[in-house]
């Protein structure tokens, strides 16, 4: 893609809303820049909240895109999929990739999300879950379930949360082994939590209120003519379902931002205006945690909302802005009138 | 649902790149669906140039290879990523996903797939290390990968696999190896392409076969279903494969082949061998064709059926040895000394080359002259299916036999006669006794260079050859298309056909009223049939693959026509769509038109 000579290289790592919001207006703010987004995923941008649709048949991965493929012509914005990034040398501003190709970046931005938590005791199951973090989890998971299926839910964030709300919609039978993580990434106090377990159940979903990662002893196969999946509680009891997925919140994608010359603690930590400590490289959506002077603290904030308007600030800030991060969204989590839970992080638009 | 699917796959030589596309030709054919394939070489015999295998698979008839691929396999990014805008968006893009030298920025295949399009990176050399022990067999990891993407019959790659290592145990046992770990690797991945194939449908009538052959294999075949008894050979890139089947094949039937020093003898062999009686030919490219120029005259004269394969590349001289041109047709229709007419015949596509490749021989001895057929390194190293007839569509002997001579009368070797073909006797025949000589002669064929008989001999050379616009159970031009007045009519001949063929199909579909002919006869040239598809066309559009219009100098030498020429010299097919555009163009539509005006 042609350039203007010295034209700065900028290159977002991350093609969620954070990171797309960012390349967006970089590409407004600085027409002759080069601009590059690395990611993983083998699609173009696409909103995951529209993910639970599948339940509803939609399958096609075109219907699901934020943008159609002209817009990154259009844009001129180089979108490198299946790239995977295995290290940042800050002060060389260079980016290796897994297949060992270097990127040189005059500007970074850090917009690698975070990818789902799963409690250590659960890990050996892994192979018999069905996360529901991307696209293709997504179908996965769907092709899994009968008509009127039976999901059964484990920890229970806002993003399993919202696909309750469709499964149940759609029919489908919900158990939410209910934890620590449930509500994640809202704090819901002790006093809280009764109702907010009573409201679900209202809402059709079957609550088995437990602790440490809900539990459970082993998840297995189930046996051939029998439900795809059989949980075995601690107490005993036990669970037949199509699938298990696990809901336990999100952990920042940061791994390899390890030796860049940047700080991280949980994330990557970074001050009102999205800077890293290392020069010319930000962070932006939920890779990062932000320096709060009210809290005096470094903090995450999460919800569509919130990663967008990161990316954005973060993307202004590059090209010369030097703006405070400013919340787009507020955090409460609480029931309406009509008895219903009420989310800021379920304001999709 | 109708199946219309190119894959290429791109590589270094060394890479298998060409093996791994002949398998999956073979197993798609074996399959029961239509295959167009053509390769692409590196001109150099070692070393690290480039190869790509392209085909197209299809249910309905096609007649060329698509612009862009629906499947792109990269074996090699450096000579892949070049390629990468040939894939469809929504296509599938299918790489090497690691490396294991370090890499400059662009210098993996991610940096260059399109938004549009869709990426399968792969582990392919890990894969076939873990289940070779070396990464010989990439190739046969990524058949196995597409086998399963697609999910196509495994069997039927197997079986493919299986033929092309028959006589190597290890490899095949490693293939088999290979095959299963891409087969496996796709049961775990995640299809995101829009490709599909549809069942194949089967279109062969009882006791015809059907085979997926190239042209220079058709063309063998057709000389063997003939009958050729003697061939006489220099090697030269791209005819050179048909000298080898038939070295292999010409035995078992009990004919001759002898590889001779050099053209200019392989060519004096074959008119002694014709002299004889036999059924002998030659083979070679442009440059080796000027050198046959001089016998070629002496055919002429002699009236020798002798007949000439020769495959076109890019010239002159050495030029482009390994890519294809249309540049030969005035060497092969003009060239020589004196006034030389001889047969041209011209196949556009492999199913003509196994006809042209048979006939060639009938008319040689029918009208008792030089035949030559030409092609290109298009036609000659493309795959197509191919239906062969449950016998030969062959006459095993077109001699004029002199029949029993009056004792006394001295036997006219060249006699004119009403249609100017004269009986022919061949050494050993009695009575037959005669003299060939490559000075101009008199009807017993003794050397006399009257005014008058110089005229009749011209006469008859030239005026016997008009029969073979008649020849029998063969095509010499055809028209496809719209019927009656058409706005745009195309006139092509050779490789170049397909193309033309498949554009102007488009053009109807946009409702532009056209009609294609392919002229296979090219000298004599069927001026009649072609003046009167002329006659039908508003404008008249001739696609070809050489700088000036080879093809348009001859038309308008033989019929007074204003055309629109097509000409380039791209040193691989011409694009459907440079050729739709220009069809666009005269018909007053689309935006060259618009641009125009
Ligand atoms: C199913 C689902 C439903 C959701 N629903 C809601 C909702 O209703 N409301 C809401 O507010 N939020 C929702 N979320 C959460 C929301 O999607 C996230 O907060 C948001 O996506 C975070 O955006 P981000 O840009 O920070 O990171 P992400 O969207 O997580 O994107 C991270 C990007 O970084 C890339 N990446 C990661 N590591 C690497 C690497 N090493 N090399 C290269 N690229 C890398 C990834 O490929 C990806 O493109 C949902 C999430 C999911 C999974």
């Amino acid at each position: 893609m042609a350039t203007a000579k010295n034209a700065r290289h900028h290159v977002v790592i991350g093609s969620g809303v954070s990171g797309s919001q960012a390349a967006d207006t970089l590409r407004e703010r600085e027409p002759d820049a080069r601009v590059t987004i690395l990611t993983l995923s083998s699609l173009l941008f696409y909103n995951r909240y529209d993910l639970p649709k599948v339940f509803r048949g939609h399958r096609d991965w075109r219907e699901f895109l934020a943008y159609p493929a002209e817009y990154y012509k259009d844009h001129r914005i180089e979108v490198r999929r299946c790239s995977r990034v295995a290290g940042v040398d800050g002060p060389r501003r260079t980016i290796t990739l897994e297949h060992k190709e270097e990127i040189r970046f005059d500007t970074l931005l850090v917009a690698s999300g975070g990818r789902g938590y799963l409690p250590e005791e659960l890990a050996e199951f892994r192979p018999l879950m069905h996360p529901f973090a991307s696209y293709t989890e997504a179908v996965t998971a769907a092709s899994l379930v009968p008509d009127r299926g039976h999901v059964i839910m484990l920890g229970g964030d806002m993003i399993g949360l919202d696909l309750a709300r469709t499964l149940i919609d759609t029919r489908h039978r919900v158990t939410l082994v209910a934890g620590a993580q449930t509500f994640w990434p809202h704090e819901v106090s002790d006093e809280e939590r009764p109702g907010l377990i009573a409201a679900l159940e209202k809402m059709g979903v079957e609550v088995i209120e437990s602790h440490d990662a809900g539990g459970i002893a082993t998840i297995e196969q189930g046996a051939k003519g029998l439900s795809a999946r059989r949980v075995l509680f601690k107490d005993g009891t036990e669970l037949h379902g199509d699938v298990v997925m696990p809901f336990f919140g999100l952990s920042p994608s940061v791994e390899f931002m390890l030796g860049s010359g940047t700080d991280i603690e949980r994330g990557l930590l970074v001050n009102p205006a999205l800077r890293t400590t290392c020069e010319g490289i930000y962070a932006a959506g939920d890779v990062c945690q932000i320096w709060s002077d009210a809290e005096k603290r470094y903090r995450f904030f999460y919800g569509w909302k919130n990663v967008r308007a990161m990316g954005d600030l973060a993307a202004r800030n590059i090209t010369g802005g030097d703006e405070p991060w400013v919340p787009a969204q507020d955090e409460k989590l609480h029931i309406g009138s009509d008895g219903k839970i009420q989310s800021p992080f379920w304001e999709y638009h | 649902m109708a199946t219309d699917i190119q894959i290429s796959i791109i590589g270094s030589a060394g890479d298998g790149t060409i093996a791994a596309g002949d398998i999956l030709r073979n197993a798609f054919a074996g399959m029961g669906y239509k295959v167009i394939s053509f390769d692409v070489y590196p001109p150099e015999i070692r070393g690290f140039g480039k190869c790509i295998a392209r085909m197209r698979i299809t249910t309905e008839q096609a007649y060329s290879l698509k612009h862009k691929s629906d499947v792109m396999v990269s074996l090699d990014d450096s000579h892949a990523i070049p390629h990468a805008g040939e894939l469809r968006d929504c296509g599938a893009m299918i790489y090497e996903q690691g490396s294991i030298v370090r890499l400059p920025e662009g210098g993996h295949m991610s940096a260059h797939v399109g938004p549009g399009q869709l990426p399968y990176p792969l582990p392919i050399r890990e894969l076939s290390e873990k289940s070779t022990g070396a990464n010989r067999s990439r190739n046969i990891v990524v058949l196995g990968f597409i086998a399963g993407l697609f999910n196509l019959p495994a069997e039927g790659f197997r079986k493919a696999i299986g033929k092309k290592f028959r006589s190597k145990a290890a490899a095949a046992e490693a293939s088999e190896a290979a095959f299963k770990a891409g087969l496996d690797y796709a049961a775990k991945t995640f299809k995101l392409d829009d490709v599909v194939f549809g069942p194949p449908v089967s279109s062969v009538v009882a006791g015809s076969t059907v085979e997926m052959i190239n042209g220079n294999a058709a063309i063998v075949r057709g000389a063997l279903d003939a009958g050729i008894d003697t061939f006489f050979g220099y090697p030269i890139t791209p005819a050179t494969s048909i000298m080898e089947r038939l070295a292999s094949e010409m035995p078992k039937r009990g004919g001759r082949l002898l590889q001779t020093e050099d053209e200019i003898s392989a060519i004096s062999a074959v008119v002694g061998a014709g002299f004889t009686g036999a059924r002998a030919a030659t083979s070679t490219s442009g440059p080796g064709l000027s050198l046959m120029a001089e016998m070629l005259g002496m055919g002429v004269i002699g009236e020798v059926p002798s007949v000439v394969f020769v495959s076109q590349r890019g010239g002159p001289s050495t030029g482009m040895p390994t890519k294809t041109e249309q540049s030969d047709l005035h060497m092969a229709v003009y060239g020589g000394h004196g006034d030389a007419p001889r047969i041209v015949i011209a196949p556009t596509n492999v199913d003509g080359c196994y006809r042209c490749g048979g006939k060639a021989f009938e008319m040689a001895e029918a009208y008792q002259t030089p035949v030559i057929v030409l092609i290109d390194l298009y036609l000659s190293n493309r795959y197509e299916t191919v239906v062969f007839p449950a016998r030969p569509p062959f006459e095993a002997d077109m001699n004029r036999k002199p029949g029993k001579q009056a004792a006394a009368a001295p036997y006219k070797r060249y006699a004119l006669t009403a249609d100017h073909v004269s009986p022919r006797s061949v050494p050993g025949e009695k009575g037959g006794m005669h003299v060939v000589t490559g000075l101009e002669h008199n009807e017993l064929g003794r050397p006399n260079d009257s005014a008058e008989l110089h005229t009749a001999m011209s006469r008859k050379r030239h005026e016997k050859l008009k029969a073979a616009l008649r020849h029998p159970d063969f095509t010499h031009f055809k028209r496809f298309g719209d019927e009656g007045p058409v706005d745009v009519g195309l006139v092509a001949w050779g490789s170049t056909f397909g193309e033309c063929l498949e554009a102007m199909l488009k053009a109807r579909g946009e409702g532009i009223r056209c009609a294609a002919m392919k002229v296979v006869m090219l000298s004599p040239f069927p001026t009649h049939g072609v003046s009167a598809f002329l006659a039908d066309c508003k404008e008249v559009l001739v696609p070809e693959l050489n700088y000036e219009g080879q093809f348009a100098n001859l038309l308008q030498a033989n019929v007074a026509r204003q055309v629109t020429r097509l000409a380039r010299v791209p040193g691989e097919p011409m694009k459907v769509e440079e050729i739709l555009e220009e069809i666009r163009r005269l018909a007053g539509r689309g935006k060259s038109a618009q641009k125009a005006a």
